[in-house]
């Protein structure tokens, strides 16, 4: 019966897999196509217009990825690599500096320095607060500018240089301005393949959900540091194709403005959205050119623009115009886990032995959150671990997920410490978790979401993510089947294509069971997974933790539920305090004097 | 050359100190930093030309109503770009609405003011200790002005109220503290520190529309260095960044200066981030 | 089901709240009367200080009513309930450790008469001798059981109606404990009404009138501290074998 219900819901039929993907391409088709005609116009002021908005894109294409699927807020990035790509070909065509070499050599230049820098504008990222990192990428756009002023003999200062020509076909307007088409579809093609990817979605974690994106075995530094490397590369050929089209740089043609423009085009297409910023940009390079009159108020047009949008709508126009989640979710939605399901989900029997705790003492400024504990997690059973206020419960899960460093004592996977200070780690040696409050990426979909749990089971390499090759395809196909088949297992398959946000609460903490079991995981630590749910959902995750462990995971369950508890657990572990108050059974620990004065009160 | 570091460095660093303590005092019943901070200033400038070249007001009465102006538009910033986005702190809309506000501004200016530097007036034409107005005014405003905070924080209801929502907002909310009605009052009197800030500043910066970013930029590095909330340390950042502006002005020249400070600024950040005078005390909750 | 007959202080009926989309309380009645004690007791997560939080208009409702002195209190925020007259002292003793104790004080009645305002505060002191001495030494200089002196201190200088006092023994030594309560009893003598929030399950039956059980946002159990089986019922209600009892 499973299997026919998971046909009919979920996955497509091999007739309406095509018809979906020409429709997703449909636009990306008809605003190239319609680019492509323009030359029959014969109107080379448009050509050098809509040439513009295509080196733009070129350049949005990659920072996209950095805004608005990372969630950096780099103000100032965007008209810094614009201006270091164009300097950089321009001055090595021109030969100021060394010898004059071949254009296109320039311009793959371009793109090498501008990943380096890119990533050095970024990376601060790792350790700022959002405002100051916003204010250093500022910083950085004023001193790049403010260098090819003063570094006059070779970028000539005030008095610019000339941009680069590229020869052959590519010297006419027209054929320079299919060239700059060219680099913005194949822009458009391989920021679409990043973002839709594990990459992607890892990034969409990132901005959304850090800690989770953590507990999936995704690293911020290793992301960060590649999609600031793309985006920088095509950020400076951008720069390289812009210096081209405009015949003669200054350093004024670098404003802040510039670099706003780039970033309202991502905000108002919408975050984690490819076409949306695709179109805003071009429109957002017209819109001055066609109202003529308020060429003099476009920055302020901008900027009122910037301001609606993060007013009203966040999300951007790719929200407003994504009817699909309008449309009313059925109501009164029971979830229905599936427990047969979960020995296809989980491969029996890879645990060695449990993870152990030892004498762990671990204080917070003098206060000792936990103080001795020892607690033992086996193959195949549920632990449970209660507790009154503040008796160092979560602690406990987080000093298993490394985000501790116990003072002293020891937390061991059969017989192996685990390095503390490393949480993104654990995913890969088959530890998952879930959160307190679900943290969840709310504007993707639940598919998505769950594919964030398998990103450590991706093997294909950035660059085959890219392109787009064969491994990479065959990996993606694997991981949706993978996520289907968890989200079946806990009774969500019906709305693998819903946004997450639209999800009732209950529902998210089914959803976060699904992510954790993505991983194939030997241990499973679930922090309160029934606050908030009703009392038969209660009993359906109780039965769907039992199946769980049956299949040879280990699991801490953190509740205060103590009935589900005790009917669910084979071992109970009482704190208070931060010290072992019982442990046992769980009819054991009923009977425990202590435990029910701790509850009751001394 | 000693003397023209001193003195413009002094000033100038008076002038960032201001704009300092205006993103504190947002800051400080909004955890929002807000970037018409440098839009203050810049107007601060502006309107002193304005009400006093302009219109042939006094110079008092031009300050007073600069600083109403300015007031008035940091009202105007808690209810359009701050109030609409403090639920979603975490999502960090403000740091774009924010922009967003002070791009109008500037660019409102440009376009109704002018787009070229304007002469800003000189009211006292007295030299103090022998220094021209233009050198000593920011300084006294300065000093005015954290003289005038101490009191209002020590001895008056409404200041007390303030570091209380700084300490901590819950609880202030808790103690039926009119918490939307104080963070009005805390950003018309950013607003207003602001507005002196550019004003006082007018003599050396002129009453331009683009003195938004350097105010903007270098207001936040002592706000950044002299760690958030704490106006002893932006004033000390503030007057070190001002002499080490200027030093480096006269020594290495105009551009590489703002290069010095920027990168002497992002490795400090790096290094320390919570500034130089330590994090503020950390919360229990 | 009020105990005295007359119309209560403050009424909760059918009340649900939460954050987001995350619902705490599912359906809570309570009625507290003039010149009662309160205990809300039960296990964490419960919902009890989501409870007082809703109560005092820090957290809006989604749904249900709550009267208080004959005022419905939909949409009002923290600032209207204060002076219609709930003193809210929530968890954690969050007082403010850069200002004196005194300013402390000046702060909880903000825009009381300042006259009048002074001469309460020192009615206030004399309740509390311990914290009358450091009167002009910053909050951070106070001990933890000092701190929470002040923190009740605050919550009782406008002469609240009713009391609400969110855990406050949490981390107090036994002794700091009894000082508390005996306040709290003190105010009860003086008309004030009390809504005790409490893990120190034993100390609160022994001072409160009666009591509430909330557990898993719902009140599952309502009892005089008279009532002899108490204790078993309690036991019961927490561990959730028997939840239907009455």
């Amino acid at each position: 019966m499973s299997q026919v219900m998971l046909r009919d819901s979920a996955n497509e039929t091999p007739r309406q897999a095509p018809l979906r993907f020409v429709r997703k391409l449909a636009p990306f088709v008809g605003l190239f196509g319609l680019a492509c005609l323009l030359p029959l116009t014969d109107n080379a002021y448009f050509g050098l217009i809509i040439g513009r908005a295509a080196v733009y894109w070129v350049l949005v294409s990659g920072l996209n990825l950095v805004v608005g699927f990372a969630g950096q807020i780099a103000i100032g990035w965007g008209v810094a690599l614009l201006a270091l790509g164009a300097y950089v070909t321009s001055v090595l065509t021109a030969g100021t500096a060394f010898a004059p070499v071949s254009p296109y050599l320039a311009l793959a230049a371009a793109g090498v320095i501008g990943a380096i820098a890119s990533v050095i504008i970024g990376l601060p990222a790792l350790r700022l607060r959002a405002f100051y990192f916003a204010v250093t990428t500022i910083g950085f756009a004023t001193i790049v500018t403010q260098i090819a002023m003063a570094w006059q003999s070779v970028t000539g200062g005030g008095i610019g240089v000339v941009g680069p020509t590229f020869g052959g076909v590519f010297s006419t307007t027209w054929g320079f301005y299919y060239f700059c088409l060219a680099a913005a579809a194949l822009c458009t093609w391989l920021s679409a393949n990043i973002g839709s990817s594990r990459f992607g979605r890892a990034l969409l974690a990132i901005r959304d959900a850090e800690v989770a994106a953590e507990a999936s075995g995704i690293s911020k530094p290793v992301m960060l540091t590649l999609i600031f490397l793309f985006a920088g590369a095509v950020g400076g050929v951008s720069g390289g194709l812009f210096a081209s089209l405009q015949t003669y740089i200054t350093p004024d043609a670098f404003t802040i403005d510039l670099s706003i423009l780039f970033f309202i085009a991502i905000l108002i297409g919408g975050r984690g959205s490819i076409i949306g910023p695709l179109f805003s940009t071009v429109l957002l390079t017209l819109l001055p050119e066609v109202a003529a009159p308020l060429a003099a108020w476009a920055t302020f047009l901008y900027a009122a623009l910037l301001l609606a949008i993060v007013l009203l709508v966040p999300g951007g126009f790719a929200n407003l115009f994504d009817f699909k989640s309008r449309k009313p979710l059925e109501t009164g939605r029971i979830i229905r886990p599936n427990e047969e399901i979960l020995p296809g989900l989980l491969s029996a029997a890879k645990a060695r032995g449990p993870i152990d705790i030892e004498n762990v003492v671990l204080s917070f400024g003098g206060v000792r959150a936990i103080d001795g504990l020892s607690l033992a997690i086996t193959p195949g059973e549920v632990h449970g671990l209660i507790g009154p206020n503040g008796s160092g419960k979560t602690t406990v899960l987080n000093a298993i997920s490394g985000y501790y460093r116990p003072d002293s004592g020891t937390v061991r996977l059969h017989g192996a410490a685990l390095p503390s200070g490393a949480p993104q780690t654990r995913a890969g040696i088959g530890i998952a978790r879930t959160f307190q409050n679900p943290r969840i990426v709310g504007e993707a979909s639940v598919l998505a979401n769950v594919m964030i749990g398998g990103t450590v089971l991706g093997k294909s390499t950035f660059i085959e993510t890219v392109l787009s090759l064969g491994r990479y395809r065959r990996e993606e196909r694997e991981l949706r089947e993978r996520a289907m088949l968890a989200l079946a297992a806990v009774g969500l398959e019906r709305l693998a294509d819903v946004r997450t946000d639209r999800l009732q609460h209950s529902e998210l903490r089914f959803l976060e069971i699904a992510r954790a079991l993505m991983l194939d995981p030997a241990f499973l630590l679930l922090d309160e997974p029934a606050a908030g749910l009703a009392g038969d959902e209660i009993q359906l995750l109780g039965a769907l933790i039992t199946a769980i462990s049956r299949t040879g995971v280990g699991v801490l369950l953190i509740e205060h539920h103590t009935d589900l508890v005790f009917d669910i657990c084979e071992q109970v572990t009482v704190l208070n305090l931060g010290r072992t108050l019982a442990k046992g059974t769980p009819a054991e620990i009923m009977a425990h004097q202590d435990v029910i004065d701790a509850y009751l009160g001394g | 050359m000693i003397e023209s570091i001193i003195s413009y460095g002094l000033a100038m660093g008076a002038a960032y100190a201001l704009i300092a303590v205006a993103y504190n005092v947002m800051f400080s019943t909004s955890r929002v930093f807000s970037f018409t901070a440098g839009a203050l200033g810049m107007l601060g400038g502006v309107c002193g030309a304005l009400f006093i070249d302009r219109l042939g007001l006094p110079g008092v009465v031009g300050l007073l109503a600069t600083l109403a102006f300015c007031a008035v538009v940091g009202v105007v910033t808690e209810f359009v770009a701050v109030r609409p986005v403090l639920r979603s702190l975490d999502q960090h809309l403000y740091v774009l609405s924010t922009l967003a506000l002070c791009l109008m501004i500037q660019q409102f200016t440009a376009i109704e003011w002018s787009t070229v530097p304007q002469p800003f007036p000189q009211l006292i034409p007295v030299d103090l200790l022998g220094i021209r107005e233009r050198f000593w005014m920011p300084v006294v405003a300065c000093v005015l002005v954290v003289g005038g905070l101490e009191l209002l924080y020590r001895h008056s209801m409404i200041g007390r109220a303030f570091l209380a929502i700084a300490e901590d907002n819950f609880a202030a909310r808790a103690l039926g503290l009119p918490e939307r009605g104080l963070r009005v009052a805390s950003y018309a009197l950013a607003g207003a520190i602001g507005g002196l800030a550019g004003f006082a500043s007018g003599g050396i910066m002129l009453a331009f529309f683009a003195n938004v970013s350097p105010f903007n930029f270098y207001g936040f590095i002592p706000v950044a260095l002299g760690s958030i909330g704490n106006n002893r340390g932006a004033i000390v950042a503030g007057i070190a960044l001002g002499l080490f502006q200027q030093a480096a002005n006269f020594l290495v020249g105009g551009v590489f200066s703002s290069v010095a400070v920027f990168s002497v600024f992002i490795v400090a950040l790096l290094i320390v981030p919570q500034g130089l005078f330590g994090a503020p005390p950390a919360r229990r909750v | 089901m009020p105990i005295s007959g007359a119309e209560p202080l403050l009424l909760v009926a059918g009340l649900t709240a939460g954050y987001g989309k995350l619902r705490v309380l599912h359906g809570v009645d309570i009625t507290i009367g003039r010149g009662e004690l309160v205990a809300i007791l039960g296990p964490n997560g419960a919902g009890k200080s989501t409870l007082l939080c809703t109560i005092a208009g820090l957290l809006s409702k989604q749904s249900g009513r709550m009267v208080f002195d004959g005022r419905d209190l939909a949409g009002l925020g923290a600032k209207d309930t204060v002076r219609l007259g709930i003193g809210h002292v929530i968890q954690d003793h969050r007082i403010f450790t850069h200002l004196s104790v005194q300013d402390n004080l000046l702060l909880a009645g903000y825009d009381l008469p300042r006259n009048a305002h002074l001469a309460r505060i020192e009615e206030v002191y004399s309740l509390f001798p311990e914290i009358a001495a450091k009167r002009h030494q910053p909050g951070a200089a106070l001990s933890g059981g000092q701190q929470q002196m002040l923190a009740v201190a605050q919550g009782v200088v406008r002469r609240p109606k009713l009391l609400m006092l969110d855990e406050p023994s949490a981390g107090l030594s036994p002794v700091l404990v009894d000082r508390v309560l005996a306040v709290a009893t003190a105010l009860r003598a003086d008309g004030t009404s009390v809504l005790l929030v409490e893990q120190a399950v034993q100390k609160s039956l022994g001072f409160a009138d009666r009591v509430y059980a909330l557990a898993g946002g719902q009140i599952v159990l309502e009892a005089a501290t008279s009532e002899p089986d108490l204790p078993q019922r309690l036991k019961r209600a927490y561990f959730g074998q028997d939840q239907a009892a009455p």
